[in-house]
């Protein structure tokens, strides 16, 4: 059978529950206390009883039965002792005294209804607690009282009890009912949401009330996981785009080439040009190939787990020891300023070819002539990679844009390159967990790596 | 010489099988590496160029198994993955070389030669010695013909690496990964400026150039008379 859906949230099952629960240790605890109340007049009742048959028998023991008449006489008028009721009965069963009912003569306490007096429903015998004691061999004292009260008190108690217990219940529902309502409408609004999402409608998202309570916050993070899945998908659009886009053009070029060369080339020699051409064309897009491998495989993460502890300032300086020859050859001057003990927990492999496509890049997208600096410092416990040249620079808007993949500015199109290589950087960086950022070298470009050193 | 490839691929076998076998080499071939490792153990190769994905028995557990059987033939493994850590995987099981598909056919007959020739590790050796070139390992100092010539430690290790390799073809990528630990082709050109570098500094003042470019290929270190 199905529920109601009502029935079935989650607020309204805890609702229920604590309402059955709260049900339950009302029950409990009103029993408790009504059995201890109860036990305690009843004892207090008793000790009425039983004091004043003691009382009464001491005075017949010093009084005989004139002073014992007497005391009950007085106490009967008096209604001090709180209105018991007295009799004497004889040791054959006779009663000589009082309007008790005969008992059988036995010691101690015994229940006994008694006939109406008036203060008892309609139609219901009086109730009696009787204490009887054995005065002399032919004389016994009983001594009653009315408890007719005490057993209404029952009654009284069990009609509250069960008023309170409909009232508890009936709120602890009701409110259940409210709050559940409320909390389905809410996730109705986010099953919608994910409905029309799934539909394809991807930009939808789940409106938040702005209350900041755990549903608001809930959605706030829907939200935000829904706009990072959409980033992710436009990425991953982008790059298949990219990458059919990218290697259509060379292997349009190459294609040309061959058939050129099937149409035109005469000689063996001329046929072997065209085949190296196209040789150095495939290797060229194998390269672009390898290096979205590369940039895939860092970008999963799995190169974490064998992170160690390194040297920056040693790799950084050997790499420029490496570029030295080139620089100069270009007619540039490499200027380093590197801080000794510099060391971070990464991948040597990595940090090498993440410093190796900053340099590249500097002396690929600058004139020759132009000088390159290399700065690794430690600002406060943050390792400090800079690596920035004197070239033109590029604009703001495009600074961030040449980190992603595939960008080529319109400037450097012509050149040989895949426009990776800032990409992988990126992707080093954030393997490393390091911030990167591209500025203005006031003229030129600066990269700076920033990354958790280890002793700092 | 005598080499083994286990290669299933039949159009990449057929390449390596032709490459070979016209530069006068003898090869066995076969296609997997259970086969492989029955080979390698029963006849003396000396290099075994292995595939790391091949069926019955992969390339990876083929090479375990003969260095557990303390079989030290060397070991190139070829290999479609360009995975990082699957070059650290392939060294680890006891491969000597590793080269990633696809590749240069004369890439590959450079490392197979310098596994080949590749001479007993031996810390014996002090001096090298092409030509009238000496090269003291213990002094780290270089001179030609007597007269010493100062090398930058980077200068010194590349020459060290093509010493040791005389007269064998030394590619670029064998020298970016040996000399510059860098698994990775770099935009720049520093092999090239660094083989300028050394042969101007070990020529100077000679007309004998002992470092031979090799058009496409690589370098080749040789002494004069080997040439004539």
């Amino acid at each position: 059978m199905r529920l109601p859906r009502l029935l079935r949230t989650t607020s309204f099952r805890l609702a229920a529950f604590f309402a059955l629960i709260f049900g339950a240790s009302t029950v409990i605890v009103g029993g408790f206390v009504y059995i201890n109340v109860k036990a305690a007049l009843e004892r207090q009742e008793r000790t009425r009883i039983q004091s004043d048959a003691l009382a009464l028998k001491g005075e017949f023991n010093s009084g005989g039965m004139r002073d014992l008449m007497d005391a009950i006489k007085e106490r009967e008028q008096n209604k001090l002792a709180g209105g018991l009721d007295y009799s004497l009965f004889s040791a054959n069963g006779k009663r000589l005294f009082g309007r008790l009912p005969v008992p059988k003569l036995r010691e101690g306490w015994r229940h006994m209804n008694g006939p109406p007096d008036g203060d008892e429903p309609p139609g219901q015998l009086e109730h009696l607690l009787v204490y009887s004691i054995r005065l002399s061999p032919d004389v016994w004292l009983s001594v009653g009282d009315d408890i007719g009260l005490l057993r209404r008190l029952d009654n009284t108690f069990l009609q509250v009890f069960v008023v309170g217990l409909i009232l508890v219940m009936t709120l602890a529902v009701s409110g259940g009912v409210a709050v559940s309502a409320g909390f389905l409408r809410r996730i109705d609004a986010i099953t919608r949401t994910a409905e029309a999402i799934i539909e394809g409608n991807i930009g939808k998202r789940v409106v938040r009330d702005g209350s900041g309570d755990d549903l608001d916050r809930l959605a706030a993070s829907l939200n935000r996981m829904l706009d990072r899945i959409g980033a992710l998908m436009d990425a991953l659009r982008n790059v298949s785009t990219d990458v059919a886009h990218d290697l259509r053009t060379p292997l349009g070029h190459l294609r040309q080439q061959l058939e050129d060369a099937r149409n035109r080339a005469r000689s063996t020699g001329e046929y072997a040009e065209a085949v190296d051409n196209a040789i150095a064309k495939i290797d060229s897009i194998l390269e672009t190939f390898a290096a979205i491998l590369r940039i895939a495989q860092i970008e999963s993460g799995s190169r974490k787990a064998g992170f160690q502890r390194i040297n920056l300032g040693e790799i950084v300086a050997g790499l420029v020891q490496s570029y030295s020859p080139t620089a100069e050859e270009q007619n540039r001057e490499i200027t380093t300023s590197i801080a000794p003990d510099i060391n971070i927990n990464g991948d040597r492999e990595l940090i090498v070819q993440l410093t190796v496509n900053l340099l590249d890049n500097a002396l690929r997208h600058t004139p020759p002539g132009t000088p390159i600096s290399i700065g690794l410092f430690d600002v406060a416990g943050v390792a400090t990679l800079e690596i920035a040249d004197r070239g033109g620079g590029v604009p703001e808007a495009e600074r961030e844009r040449i980190l992603e993949r595939f960008y080529r500015r319109e400037t450097s199109r012509t050149m040989p390159g895949n426009g990776l290589g800032l990409n992988l950087v990126s992707a080093v960086a954030g393997l490393h967990g390091a911030t990167l950022q591209v500025l203005d070298n006031m003229p030129g470009l600066k990269f700076r790596i920033a990354f958790f050193h280890l002793d700092g | 010489m005598k080499l083994l490839l286990v290669e299933d691929d039949a159009e990449t076998a057929a390449f390596v099988l032709r490459g070979f076998r016209e530069r006068g080499y003898a090869l066995d071939h076969v296609k997997n590496g259970r086969d492989g490792l029955y080979l390698a153990t029963e006849s003396i190769y000396d290099v075994l160029i292995v595939d790391r994905m091949l069926p019955v028995m992969d390339g990876l557990s083929m090479v375990k198994a003969l260095r557990s059987a303390n079989i030290a033939t060397p070991v190139l493994f070829l290999t479609t993955m360009s995975g990082i850590d699957d070059r650290v995987e392939g060294l680890d099981a006891g491969g000597d070389d590793y080269l990633v598909k696809p590749y240069a056919f004369s890439e590959l007959a450079a490392r197979v030669n310098a596994l080949a020739r590749r001479p007993p590790a031996s810390k014996e050796i002090t001096v090298l010695r092409v030509g009238d070139l000496e090269m003291n390992l213990l002094k780290r100092t270089v001179t030609r013909d007597g007269e010493v010539i100062d090398l930058q430690p980077r200068e010194f290790q590349l020459l060290e690496y093509l010493m040791r390799r005389a007269d064998q073809l030394v590619t670029r990528t064998m020298l970016l990964e040996g000399v510059w630990d860098f698994h990775f082709d770099p935009r720049t050109n520093i092999v090239e400026t660094h083989i300028s570098r050394l042969r101007s500094k070990i020529n100077q003042g000679r007309d004998k150039d002992l470092i031979h470019t090799v058009r496409g290929s690589g370098y080749c270190l040789r002494a004069p008379a080997a040439t004539s």
